[in-house]
Formats: structure tokens, sequence, C-alpha cells
């Protein structure tokens, strides 16, 4: 495991290196395509059904030109402010409210290396962390055929975050907020397929799209090793005893003036606390998701994305060394998400969550002023508003298909933070204090 | 001679029903149609490729004759004119018409639908 993780980086990063840095071809300049045809809203990374596909595909669609360049690249610069200050600085370098941040730029290796064999790779410099680090990757290898006389693609992809394989805006890993403040509180509990295993680890899962309708998946993951993980600058977190598998069923129909989809996903994961040995602690996950989308002539799309989560812990390892004050545990949480777009450019996205589950002091109820829980409880409930602007990213657009942008205004309001609509942290803070107010300008060529 | 001639003017009363039909079809209609069913893979900007061929002029051009569109060695062996009736055997089954085909479209079922987008393609010159 060890060797074919590095065997991977070291792939990637040559894939990388070998192109002159003379031109960033997106998957836009590989297509012919514009960013509206892939995105609704004419930005990423929410899937038009025709982006599904081609995600499906291996990202290997392309115009049948050669010279294509498979190279991108990100900048995000943003501003935070929260109803309240902090107890304290957001981060190192940054102030207790009212942060502009340059919260990420990333490099992309994303694109087609040959007719089955695609890629998206992102390393990332973010902010408050001030380094280079690895982010997502999703490499796939898809062999289209025939089965019964129905379109199939047949695909490996091999990914370091689970559900960013996934085609659908429903996942954990893509769904509504597709940007979002990393120097505003957030809410102390998630599912651990939420994002508790991200770049962590390295997986492969085999799919099958039959019929441009059903979609199935399986596979497994693994903890990087720690040197691995010091080398592209990851947190190690917990690492995975063996191996977790994942597992998806999903049913998928593009009327192509409507679509919709629906299923269900799944990971079981054994984990040790700090890299220790010995006991772990086990979380089991399922969800049920669901999408429609309008398209119609593209002028007015909308579109509906949702899942449920539930995942049933238990905490062996913790409960052992007092990290937990309760053997067994539960997390659901519910997400959902509507969104608007006019003319490929303007889109107004309401998003709700709501995250409920046990209490436990040992978990929860950490003593922390603004991330604590008095009431040792991981409940959240609240809303994301999000009104965007996309000038570029069509067919006529300037700097098509070299450059797109998105400004956005987001304000995140909470009912419940923690456990608590008032004084949740036991410090006097309210769940309305971390009502947070980002504005975004995101680049992407 | 005369058998030549009969068929000659049955193809052309056949041929003169047809257009009818297609000039029934409202051509603005077939506008919105076009960017439901098809502007995602096509553009009707002269020049413009997309995932498909730019369909700019469309109406009587050869197949397969746009110089920088990779098209599949299906729709080079085609061979022939896109006329209304063409295009319109062409859109309704595409996997039918051109085997081998690159075109990922499963085709437009509604008639009507299909007057009326090719009536808008005859708009585009």
């Amino acid at each position: 495991m060890k060797n074919i993780s590095k065997y991977l980086l070291l792939a990637l990063l040559m894939l990388g290196l070998v192109e002159p840095a003379l031109a960033v071809p997106s998957f836009a300049r590989q297509t012919g395509q514009d960013c509206a045809a892939c995105h609704v809203g004419s930005f990423g990374p929410q899937l038009t059904p025709y982006g599904t596909k081609f995600k499906l595909g291996g990202y290997t669609e392309s115009d049948g030109k050669e010279g294509h360049i498979p190279l991108s690249a990100m900048l995000v610069q943003s501003f935070t402010h929260t109803n309240k200050d902090l107890s304290a600085d957001a981060a190192d370098g940054f102030k207790n409210n009212n942060n502009m941040s340059l919260q990420e730029v990333s490099m992309f290796v994303a694109g087609r290396f040959t007719d089955n064999i695609g890629a998206f790779a992102q390393g990332t410099w973010s902010e408050p962390d001030r380094q280079f680090s690895m982010d997502n990757l999703d490499l796939r290898l898809v062999k289209p055929m025939q089965v019964a006389g129905k379109d199939t693609v047949l695909g490996i992809s091999v990914n370091n975050n689970p559900t960013v394989q996934d085609p659908f805006n429903t996942v954990p890993a893509w769904r509504f907020p597709y940007m979002s403040s990393e120097l505003a509180p957030t809410p102390n509990a998630s599912p651990l397929i939420a994002g508790g295993l991200e770049q962590t680890v390295i997986g492969a899962t085999a799919y099958g799209f039959y019929d441009n309708n059903w979609y199935a998946e399986l596979g497994g993951y693994q903890s990087f090793s720690k040197s691995m993980l010091n080398s592209m600058n990851v947190d190690p977190g917990d690492k995975i005893d063996g191996t977790s598998p994942y597992w998806r069923l999903a049913y998928f129909q593009d009327l192509r003036k409507q679509a919709f989809s629906f299923g269900l996903f799944g990971m079981n994961s054994h984990l040790l606390p700090g890299w220790s040995s010995g006991r772990t602690d086990k979380y089991n996950d399922i969800g049920i998701d669901g999408s429609y989308t309008f398209l119609g002539t593209r002028e007015h799309v909308f579109a509906v994305n949702g899942s449920f989560i539930h995942e049933n812990r238990n905490f062996d390892a913790s409960y052992a060394d007092g990290g937990a004050s309760n053997k067994n545990g539960h997390l659901n949480s519910l997400n959902l998400s509507g969104s608007y777009h006019y003319n490929k450019t303007y889109g107004l996205t309401l998003g709700l969550f709501d995250v409920n589950g046990n209490k436990d002091q040992s978990l929860y109820n950490t003593g922390d002023a603004d991330a604590g829980s008095i009431k040792a409880s991981p409940d959240s409930r609240g809303y994301i508003l999000q009104a965007d602007w996309t000038p570029w990213g069509k067919e006529d657009s300037w700097g098509a298909p070299w450059a797109n942008m998105r400004v956005g205004l987001q304000y995140t309001g909470y009912n419940k933070f923690n456990g608590a609509s008032n004084n949740y942290d036991g410090f006097g803070r309210d769940a309305s204090d971390n009502n947070t107010l980002y504005s975004f300008i995101w680049f992407a060529l | 001679m005369k058998r030549l001639i009969g068929s000659l003017m049955a193809a052309a009363i056949s041929f003169g029903a047809m257009s009818q039909a297609f000039a029934a079809g409202d051509a603005a209609h077939g506008g919105k149609v076009f960017e439901e069913e098809c502007a995602d893979c096509h553009s009707v900007k002269d020049g413009k490729n997309k995932k498909g061929p730019s369909l700019f002029n469309i109406l009587g051009r050869k197949s397969a004759t746009i110089a920088d569109f990779n098209y599949s060695d299906a729709m080079r062996a085609k061979n022939t004119i896109w006329n209304a009736e063409v295009i319109n055997e062409y859109i309704r089954a595409p996997k039918k018409s051109v085997p081998g085909g690159k075109m990922k479209y499963d085709g437009l079922d509604d008639e009507k639908a299909r007057e009326e987008v090719i009536n808008y393609l005859g708009t585009l010159h």
C-alpha cells in the first residue's frame, strides 16, 4: 500500500511537471464545451446532467484534437464577518473578526491522458495554514462498452476522500455550500464520511454506469502512511485499521429538460485514534440522497439536492482512554439545498442543515469558548443563503475557455449551535453570535 | 420512360408534402427545442465547434465537411446532404441512422418538435 501510494503521488507530480506552464487548459478546452455545459450557473462544482456523465466517463471526453494540456488553477479571496467577535483570533495572523483572506490558491492536473485514463488532482496553498498541501484526488480508469445492447461505462477511481468520486451534488464532498469560510466557527459534529477522512486516505473503488441510469460502486480505503501524509502536508488525523469498505447505489435519469437521481451510500470504518494501536472506534455510516434539476432552455434552472446520513458509533478505544463518555452513540445529519440560476449567470441558493445525536460529555463538552458545548450535545441547525454572479463561462464569454470567475455573498444563520440557542459554550456565546457574512471572489483558469 | 416520369412526380409530390409539413413547424419554438435538446453540444455560430460541429448553415451542407472537426468514421462514411428529411431521420434515432457515430443522443421522439427544430436550423445562415 505504501509503495502504491508513493507511485501514485510520483505519477501525479510527473504529470504536472512534464507539461510546460505556457497554457492552462481545463476541461472546457479539452472538450470544446463551455463551463455552462457541465456546471449549473456556469461554475463548478454543481454539475448538470452533462457534467455528471463527463465525470463518470473519467474526464476523458474530448474534441478529438491533440495537444490539450491538463492543467488548471484556482484562486479564492474572501472576507469573513461573524455576528460577534470570537473570543480569540480566528487563526494565526488573523483578527477575532472581519478577516480578509487569500483563502485558496490551487493547481489542478485535470483532464484526459488517454482514451481510458483521466484525472482530477488538486494541490492547494491555503490560509490559515500557509502551506501547499495535497487536496482532492480522483484518478480514473474507464472502459465504455455495450452491455445487453445498452451504453455502459465501467471504471475504477483512485481517490483520497470518500464521496469525492461521486457524480452527484448530494454527497458530502460536493454538496452546497461549494465555498465557505475557514475563519468562522462551525458546528463540532459531523459524520465521519462528511470530511472526516479527507486527504488522509487512499482508496480504490470500482463502478459501473449502465444505460445512463444505474450507478453502482464498491471499494475500500486505507490510510496513507504517516511519512506520506507528512510529505503532502496533510494532518494525519486517525488511522484506519485495515480497510474501510465503501459502497454506492444510485438511479439517474437525464430527460434533457430535467433530470433526477436518488440513491444510497455507506461506509464502515474502524479507526485507531491518534494512530494508537489496540482498540478501535467504529463508525458505520449510511446515507440516502436525491436530486432534481429543471433545466429547460437553460435560461431558468432550478435544482434541489438533499441527503440524510445516519452514523452509528462505537467508541471502544475512546471510551477506554476517556475520550468519550459513552461507549455507543449515533449522529444524524440532514442537508438540503435549493438553487435558482438565471441565464447561467445569476444564482440564488438556500441550504438547510441539521445535525443531531446523543449527548456525550467527553466528546462535546470540551470547555472551550466558542467551540465547546455546555450541554455536551452535537445538535446544530441553521441555514445558508448565497447569491452569486458568474459573468463568464458561457459560449460567448470573455476569456472562454481560459478563464472563469464567480463573485458570491453568503450568509449563514444558526438556530442552534453545539446543543443550544443561548450560551451554548458556557461562556455566554449564543448560536446567532456565529452567524456569518462571507463574501468571496473565485477565479478559475 | 413513363414509369420514370411517374416515379419522379411521386417523389416530387412526397418531397413537397414533407417540405410543407416542415414549413408548418414554428421556427421560433424550434429555437427553444434546440436550447433544450441540442445546445449543450452544438453551437449555431459559424466556425464554433463544441462536442458536436457548428450547425450554422447546416441545411444543404454536405455531411462531415467542417474541416477542423473530428468526425467519426461512421459519419464520414454517411456521405449525404443535410436536408430536412435527412436531418429528421438522423435526430429521430441517431444511433440507427449512423451506427457507430459519436453523437450520444437517444433521439427526439416528438415529430412536431423535430419539424420545429429543423425549421429553426433553416434560419441559421
